[in-house]
């Protein structure tokens, strides 16, 4: 593959920045606009393909992803900031599902730390790398994993997805950038004004006496960190048998970078409409959620201390 | 600590703690990156101590010794520094506290067996499935009820709380879907099995696979009676070992439902998670070969675990070790395994006289007082 259609593609490559580099683009309005548009559709959830032909146009892309992270540093924002995370990574995972080159994979997978072994139609992966890139869902829970000798075995879809992990976590950290030039605080400043406020959730929970697993879900709502899909219901299903509604629930969920309306809704009436309840503490240590020894038996038996004591 | 040590006992325990850290054996990998911590009333009172090499470090325990003397799991550029933020943070020794609670001052002391055992499991594992040298794992008796295993392999030292959370979760068994290890046929899923785990397999599937064939050898009637005849039992276990687990009478979920007792029983039950001392990337630990400030044991360093005896090689052996200690019980104490000989029962209000460490013992664990 040509190098700049890599750097397009896997835009926070080393390939890419010395793309940037030879061809002494500067910052300028159009890249700084291109730059709030990928933020947008970032918001959006939108993880669209490069649409460029020509080098020119490919340059101002790799740039429009630079002059993003440019403005997420700026903004400061956790939020917009886990939301672009997710949606370049989804992107890059599409790119990565199409590629059709082993070395091109490795190439990336290199770029981000992330080392595997082919082994027949397999990959090997070394434990502590599959781990800071896992998702924490229960299939990929290193107890249920083939592992061996310090190597996790993996599919080529899952060394995919802990690619995509890997790209949304070093996307989710941006560096603090001190007295920014003007060029970019005042597209900084255009596209907060621009964004419909709704795109910029509050964290809203009624005030109350949560037990230490809810308590940490609701800061990893709070820090617009994504949960899986079991931690989503076993939040739900709490906070609805602490009488939140349906709505205040939708609303703390738009919280969450890869939140979709349409597909949280369906799911949180879905819950009211079983009436499931909450599941047993043992059931939560299972799931990996439990991080403290209460010995209630079920989180919806905690009574805070200040209130008199727990269990 | 449960009680204040009276003055009397504190002295002499201090003093002779003194005597040891003359000449104890000290070997700290990076101990100028690594932040201390003391404690008298507390095991640990104050921390973010520091030192530049093992004899500054030496020196501070014969001038100010303590009861208890802990360090970082983690190194830091700046281990002093306050507060935490500031010391940056470089990475951490994976640490496992094994231990075990029982009923009463001393009932943890007959089960000491049991977790050098998880200890010694821990370490397979450690090895086997996550492909760490022997060389990088770390053992030593805590001073008082269990092991802790030190673990200094580069790769896993920059790995952070969550990522560590999963490797106690592995090694704890917890998450384990053991039923995800058969496939069932395609065509007929409730009465054959396509494929189970073979008991050569790594990690959990052979661990799994190892512990159904040691049931049917031990204990056959706990799966079902049908496996009382040697040929049954010995049709099916022949089977497993090549991944075949029909030769048995049982629809599928039945059967896998039975070996549910086999599967819970495979994760380490005794490594401590209370304290998190595994996931907690700023912990303080022991320094091994210190002095535990309740018993007066060294936290011994283990080569040879399975020789290890706590109570006959963490004792103290100094010269003057034999010189003899009079004492007061205060309570009534059971008999122990102690110095390589059993010794005990105590009355309360009974005396006695004992060589130095075994005196000390009784006084730190506050059953006895010294009479002068």
């Amino acid at each position: 593959m040509e190098d700049l259609d890599f750097a397009v593609r896997y835009p926070f490559s080393s390939q890419a920045k010395a793309a940037l580099d030879s061809s002494a683009t500067q910052l300028n309005e159009s890249i700084m606009f291109m730059g709030s548009e990928r933020i947008k559709r970032g918001l959006k959830g939108e993880s669209g393909k490069s649409a460029a032909l020509h080098e020119s146009d490919k340059i101002n892309e790799i740039a429009s992803f630079a002059a993003a992270r440019m403005l997420l540093a700026f903004l400061n924002n956790r939020f917009i900031t886990n939301k672009f995370a997710v949606a370049e990574s989804k992107r890059v995972s599409s790119y990565l599902d199409s590629e059709r080159d082993g070395a091109t994979i490795a190439k990336v997978g290199q770029e981000l730390g992330f080392v595997s072994e082919k082994e027949g139609d397999s990959y090997l992966v070394p434990i502590p790398i599959y781990l800071s890139f896992s998702p924490r869902a229960l299939p990929y829970k290193l107890i249920n994993r083939e592992v061996r000798n310090g190597r996790v075995v993996v599919s080529p879809h899952e060394r995919v997805r802990l690619m995509e992990e890997a790209v949304r976590k070093r996307l989710e950290r941006v560096p603090l950038l001190k007295d920014p030039p003007k060029i970019i605080s005042d597209a900084g400043k255009k596209l907060v004004s621009e964004l419909p406020k709704s795109d910029l959730p509050q964290v809203q929970v009624k005030p109350g006496d949560y037990p230490p697993c809810i308590i940490k879900l609701l800061d990893s709502v709070k820090k617009h960190e994504n949960l899986n899909h079991q931690a989503r219901w076993f939040l739900c299903v709490y906070l609805m048998a602490t009488g939140m509604n349906d709505e205040e629930i939708i609303g703390l969920y738009s919280n969450l970078p890869d939140f979709s309306e349409r597909i949280t809704t369906y799911q949180v009436q879905h819950a009211r409409k079983k009436a499931y309840t909450a599941p047993a503490c043992a059931t939560i240590t299972t799931w990996g959620f439990c991080c403290a020894d209460c010995r209630i038996g079920s989180p919806i038996y905690w009574r805070g201390k200040g209130s008199g004591g727990r269990g | 600590m449960g009680f204040q040590l009276p003055v009397a006992g504190s002295e002499v325990a201090l003093a002779w703690f003194r005597r040891y850290y003359e000449n104890a054996e000290f070997d700290i990998p990076s101990i100028e990156q690594r932040e201390f911590g003391i404690g008298n009333r507390k095991k640990i009172d104050s921390r973010h101590l520091n030192f530049s090499g093992t004899a500054e470090f030496r020196s501070y325990l014969v001038s100010n010794t303590p009861l208890f003397v802990s360090f970082s799991t983690g190194y830091y550029r700046y281990p002093g520094a306050t507060p935490m933020q500031k010391k940056a943070w470089m990475g951490a020794d994976l640490v496992f506290d094994l231990d075990i609670h029982a009923e009463g001052k001393y009932g943890a002391y007959a089960l000491l067996g049991k977790v050098k055992a998880d200890a010694i499991r821990l370490m397979d594992m450690l090895k086997d499935d996550f492909g760490i040298s022997g060389k990088d794992i770390h053992v030593n008796f805590s001073g008082n009820r269990g092991y802790h295993i030190h673990v200094r392999d580069r790769s896993y030292l920059g790995i952070g709380s969550d990522e560590r959370k999963e490797i106690v979760d592995y090694i704890m068994g917890i998450g384990l879907d053991y039923r995800a290890f058969f496939e069932p046929d395609a065509k007929r899923p409730n009465d054959r099995m396509e494929r189970g785990p073979r008991p050569d397999e790594c990690g959990y599937r052979g661990r799994f696979s190892r512990a159904v064939i040691a049931e049917l050898v031990n204990n056959p009637k706990s799966i079902s009676r049908v496996f009382a005849k040697d040929d049954t039992r010995k049709r099916l276990i022949d089977g497993i070992k090549a991944g075949n687990w029909n030769s048995q009478p049982f629809k599928v979920n039945d059967f896998i439902s039975r070996l549910a007792p086999i599967a819970a029983k495979l994760g380490l039950s005794s490594v401590n998670t209370d304290a998190g001392v595994t996931q907690d990337l700023s912990k303080l630990i022991r320094v091994p070969e210190s002095l535990h400030g309740d018993t007066g044991l060294i936290a011994k360093k283990v080569s040879d675990i399975d020789k290890f005896d706590p109570f006959r090689d963490a004792m103290i052996k100094l010269p003057g070790a034999r010189e003899s200690l009079k004492v007061k019980f205060v309570e009534d104490v059971p008999e122990l395994p102690l110095g390589g000989e059993l010794v005990g029962p105590f009355k309360k209000d009974e005396q006695k006289e004992f060589e130095k460490p075994i005196a000390l013992f009784y006084v730190l664990k506050g059953s006895a007082e010294i009479k002068e």
